[in-house]
């Protein structure tokens, strides 16, 4: 059973050596230089080669100590929901327009919630996207177009 | 949190109420769709805010220069223009969204010498600064200085050429960054003295004065707007001026010219620019606001405190500033060839 | 002119009715753009400066300043009630204050963060009034190489931020350094790890990272379990602080604004390491350790203090040489040459009035602050009764806005979401985000200054040691190592798991009933 209680630790590591190993790898298809005379790859592929060496270092402490604990339970439904919203935003609110793109975010985050329905989900997004307006763009003056070229504003 | 009364007292001049604000961008936006409607549009415009983006931070040279001419072309124009600022891997960001924005001359892009370098240090350019672009005009030249800590030996540029190249193996030079004037400056500075100096490069300009001020780094290049203040106290030496005349702000320092180094010519221009598809009639409404806000005392007095005066006329023109511009990028694609730099 | 006529012309200047008016705009405008996630003084600096034309130089920087170290003061508002910090040196704030807002001392919190920022700001001011010319000297003594002895000692004493597993705090900081080096390099202009994305080229976004990290992936947790809401379930307990609690926060106060107003004078990471460094202290320092990262009051008192010292002492580089020690002073060299000033040693000679009526503008300021802070506590405290299924998609929506307001650029939105997903997952096991924060902020700078420390003296590495004030950096950063690995080796051979134990905890393990403390055996 020791390995289902290191899991947390075994992954952890794992996680870490894999960025490491991204960065690192990544890194050595840049100028590398020397110590004295650093390219743009030398900070990179030492800082990745250490993050490597750590995360096995986590890995096998988890490992050997066989105490990782139990990672609880993951919202997923809210994780899916709540980054399609972030990066609906990101994707739209410039050819959509700040109040469509950022209405069907706060949409898709509002129901996120556990228990939310489907109603007061869209009046959640309804007033929220109202009280942004006035914040950022009424009050604050920011320039961002309320209705985009998508939907010929 | 924000309320409505101290805004009132904040805003901008020129804005008539929030409420109009508000009203304006909606405008804007309806704009920005129905853009590109060729005559029509051009014989309205401008009935809306114009945006000028800046491709740098707010508060740099650049940036001083843009609102300085923003307020009275904005009266000319009848309109606000709004300065927007679109920081980005060294202004092609902001230049790559301004060649693909709605050509009905609503957003203008302000942008300085790295116009004519981005073709040379960027491999993979959305944009093509001659062809993706129709120019408005030049705006302004501001000057730049060589300048070192103020504990180096030499006085005058002649023995600051005489020491670098005795001591090019240790003499280190400072820059804002790649395709920063500075460096650029402090290319031509080694071509023209014959040297290949270490360069060391920072994060814009402040920083690599604060160095100099230091006195960690020995020379450096920059323009008047930033060196001024330093060297009228003495914090840092000043050397020459690389413009073939005298600048007011600092009439103690000899032209490039005058103190024995002639190749060393550079100043760093701004200009305006609108998408390639704006009509003409558009862009001449621009150049034609332009050139009054050049006239403008404000502006004159402003531009000489940074040490710049405004381009004459005759140069505030599309055609003068496309035929200067072309010439910059096909004066700086062999230099910055030649020095192996590059952006990407 | 004497010291006391100075002052005199100072008060002249800025008792105007005009520029009190205008002090109290600024501050309670920056107040208002601090608490609101993503935009930041920056953005509100520049959004605001074309306004200032047509004022006065003094009245036009009073306001813009005001804008400034007010923000500081509404960025620890948000990082204490929703674990959203909007500036780097709130994210320290983060850690106790959240954790003590979960227990509904959130009013305490708010409380302490006010008057250790008020009483650091006015001792900063006279600071900057009195010392302001020798201390700016001191600073230029900072090349490159003290700079990175300095970051590396800053980012040493950032592995006790974590109070879990010491490896899992040191990956996280080589994490973070990592994804800082996103971007173009200065020295040579590659772009690294940007898939030729030219919008990644001047790197990842600090408000992308800290409302991931923090924001988003605290919403995530609150998520997970059964309960309706997280931000305190348990009541609101007094708002006001005991001569307990003062107590406590007396030294963590001193010892904060000490600290805060000499790191902010550099340039650079001053600001940012002053907090970090003010909460390992306080940590060292405290006699119960093991309160940090549950809602120890030293630890917001520590570091808002320095946070809000080192903030009015940046002013200094600025102010006597006309040199920019970060992004919002550079903003003020703008808007004096829009005036017509050119920012330099001059500026004191020529314009004395600017000069000494700004430093007085601080102290008002911050008297404006603490005024305006301390009534607002409750109704701050008011805003965690919102049910939290409107609280959180507001903070997502107004996070997404703020933080795309910035530069326009939608890869500041999408890193939101790469760096919720990174920020949760990493909680999950067991590593805690603030160490990782730290790196993001200092890695590129650390790399900056080694690489420019040896590009200027021809690649002689040992000017790290050879000048004194870089050796004495790093004689204490070896000295910090020390400290905080002892402990850990000291434990294990004492009690092999409690190590483990720490690092299997979730970082914010305090709230009762949660399942957390499960966990923990």
């Amino acid at each position: 059973m020791k390995l289902q209680d290191a899991r947390k630790d075994l992954l952890a590591g794992a996680v870490f050596t894999g960025f490491g190993l991204a960065f690192a790898v990544t890194a050595s298809t840049y100028d590398i230089g020397t110590a004295l005379r650093m390219g743009p790859g030398f900070f990179p592929l030492v800082l990745g080669a250490i993050l490597v060496l750590l995360g096995i270092s986590i890995a096998v402490k988890g490992f050997v100590a066989g105490e990782g604990g139990d990672l609880g339970t993951v919202p997923w439904r809210s994780l899916v929901l709540l980054i399609a919203a972030i990066l609906f935003f990101g994707a739209t609110v410039r050819d959509l327009g700040l109040v469509p793109a950022l209405f069907v975010s706060v949409l898709l985050a509002a129901l996120a919630g556990r228990g939310v329905r489907v109603v007061p989900a869209v009046v959640i997004a309804a007033s929220l996207t109202a009280l942004s307006v006035l914040i950022f763009v009424v009050a604050l003056q920011l320039r961002l177009s309320l209705v985009g070229p998508w939907l010929g504003g | 949190m924000p309320r409505g009364p101290r805004y009132d007292i904040a805003r901008p001049r020129r804005s008539r109420s929030v409420i109009g604000l508000a009203a304006a961008t909606l405008t804007l936006a309806a704009c920005g769709g129905g853009g590109g409607g060729g005559e029509d549009a051009a014989a309205s415009y401008p009935d809306g805010d114009i945006t000028f983006v800046v491709p740098f931070s707010a508060g740099g040279p650049t940036d001083t220069v843009t609102r300085l001419i923003a307020e009275p072309m904005s009266a000319e124009l009848g309109q606000p223009v709004v300065v927007q600022n679109v920081e980005g891997a060294g202004g092609t960001i902001a230049a790559g969204q301004v060649a693909s924005a709605e050509p009905d001359g609503y957003t203008v892009l302000m942008h300085h010498i790295g116009m004519s370098t981005a073709p040379s240090l960027y491999s993979d350019l959305p944009y093509a600064p001659l062809e993706d672009f129709k120019t408005v005009g030049l705006v302004t030249e501001v000057p730049m200085t060589i300048v070192a800590r103020n504990d180096l030996e030499p006085t005058t540029l002649e023995e600051l050429v005489a020491y670098v190249q005795e001591n090019q193996d240790t003499v280190t030079i400072a820059n804002a960054g790649i395709g920063a004037a500075s460096q650029l400056c402090g290319l031509l500075f080694q071509q023209a003295t014959d040297t290949t100096l270490t360069e060391v490069a920072y994060e814009g300009t402040g920083p690599a004065l604060t160095d100099l001020v230091g006195g960690q780094v020995d020379i450096m290049c920059d323009q008047t707007t930033n060196t001024t203040g330093q060297i009228q106290s003495g914090e840092i030496k000043g050397y020459a001026v690389t413009t073939p005349e005298r600048v007011e702000s600092l009439p103690d320092l000899p032209t490039t010219e005058e103190a024995g180094l002639p190749d060393l010519q550079v100043g760093v221009w701004h200009g305006l620019y609108v998408p390639t598809e704006t009509p003409d009639a558009i862009v001449e409404e621009l150049t034609a606001a332009l050139q009054v806000a050049l006239t403008d005392q404000n502006v004159i007095d402003q531009l000489a405190e940074l040490g710049a005066t405004p381009v004459p006329e005759e140069d505030a023109t599309p055609e003068a500033h496309t035929e200067q511009l072309s010439s910059q990028i096909d004066l700086w694609q062999p230099i910055i060839e030649e020095a192996g730099v590059s952006a990407d | 002119m004497g010291i006391l006529d100075s002052l005199a012309l100072g008060f002249e200047t800025a008792f105007t009715p005009v520029n009190l008016l205008f002090c109290l705009i600024g501050v309670t405008l920056g107040t208002a753009v601090g608490v609101l996630p993503g935009i930041g003084p920056t953005a509100t600096m520049a959004l605001l400066l074309p306004i200032t034309f047509g004022f006065d130089p003094a009245t036009s920087l009073i306001m813009l300043a005001g804008i400034y170290y007010g923000a500081q003061y509404g960025g620890s508002t948000t990082a204490i009630l929703i674990n959203l910090p909007g500036e780097s040196s709130a994210a320290v704030t983060a850690i106790d204050g959240h954790q003590m807002a979960k227990q509904g001392r959130a009013g305490k919190a708010l409380a302490t963060a006010a008057l250790g920022s008020f009483f650091a700001g006015s001792v900063a001011t006279l600071l900057v009034a009195l010392l302001a010319t020798p201390l700016s000297r001191l600073a230029l003594d900072f090349g490159p190489a003290e700079l990175a002895s300095l970051i590396l000692l800053g980012l040493i004493a950032s592995i006790t931020l974590a109070s879990g597993s010491t490896l899992k705090a040191l990956a996280m900081i080589v994490l973070g350094l990592l994804l800082g080096t996103v971007g173009q390099d200065i020295g040579s202009g590659t772009p690294r790890f940007t898939f030729g994305q030219r919008e990644l080229f001047d790197g990842l976004d600090f408000v992308s990272l800290a409302v991931g990290l923090f924001g988003v992936a605290e919403i995530l947790r609150n998520l997970e379990g059964s309960m309706v809401r997280s931000v305190v379930v348990k009541k609101v307990q007094d708002l006001w602080l005991t001569r307990e609690d003062f107590r406590r926060i007396r030294m963590p106060v001193l010892r904060g604004t000490a600290l805060g107003s000499a790191l902010g004078v550099l340039p650079g990471a001053g600001h940012v390491l002053a907090s970090f460094i003010s909460y390992s202290t306080e940590k060292r320092a405290a006699k119960d350790p093991q309160e940090f990262g549950r809602g120890a009051i030293q630890g917001v008192a520590g570091p808002e203090s320095a946070n809000n010292a080192a903030a009015q002492t940046s002013f200094i580089p600025l102010l006597t040489l006309g040199l920019p020690a970060n992004a919002v002073m550079a903003l003020l060299i703008g808007a004096l040459l829009i005036q017509g000033i050119v920012p330099g040693p001059n500026v004191i000679n020529e314009e004395p009035g600017l000069f000494w009526g700004l430093i007085v503008s601080f102290w008002i300021g911050n008297l404006f602050l603490v005024l305006l802070n301390l009534p607002l506590i409750g109704l701050w405290v008011k805003m965690l009764a919102i049910p939290y299924r409107w609280l959180f998609p507001a903070i997502i929506g107004f996070a997404a806005i703020g933080t795309f307001s910035i530069n326009l650029n939608a890869f500041d939105v999408y890193a939101i979401a790469f760096f919720a997903v990174l920020g949760y997952g990493l909680i999950k096991l067991g590593c805690e985000p603030a160490p990782l924060l730290l790196g993001f902020v200092l890695g590129p700078l650390l790399e900056e200054y080694v690489r420019r420390a040896l590009t200027i003296s021809q690649g002689d590495a040992t000017v790290f040691v050879t000048r004194p004030l870089s050796l004495t950096l790093l004689v204490l950063a070896v000295v910090a190592f020390v400290v905080a690995v002892l402990p850990t080796v000291r434990r294990k051979r004492e009690v092999v798991f409690v190590e483990e134990d720490d690092g299997s905890r979730p970082p914010q393990p305090a709230q009762a009933g949660t399942g957390d403390g499960a966990a923990r055996r």
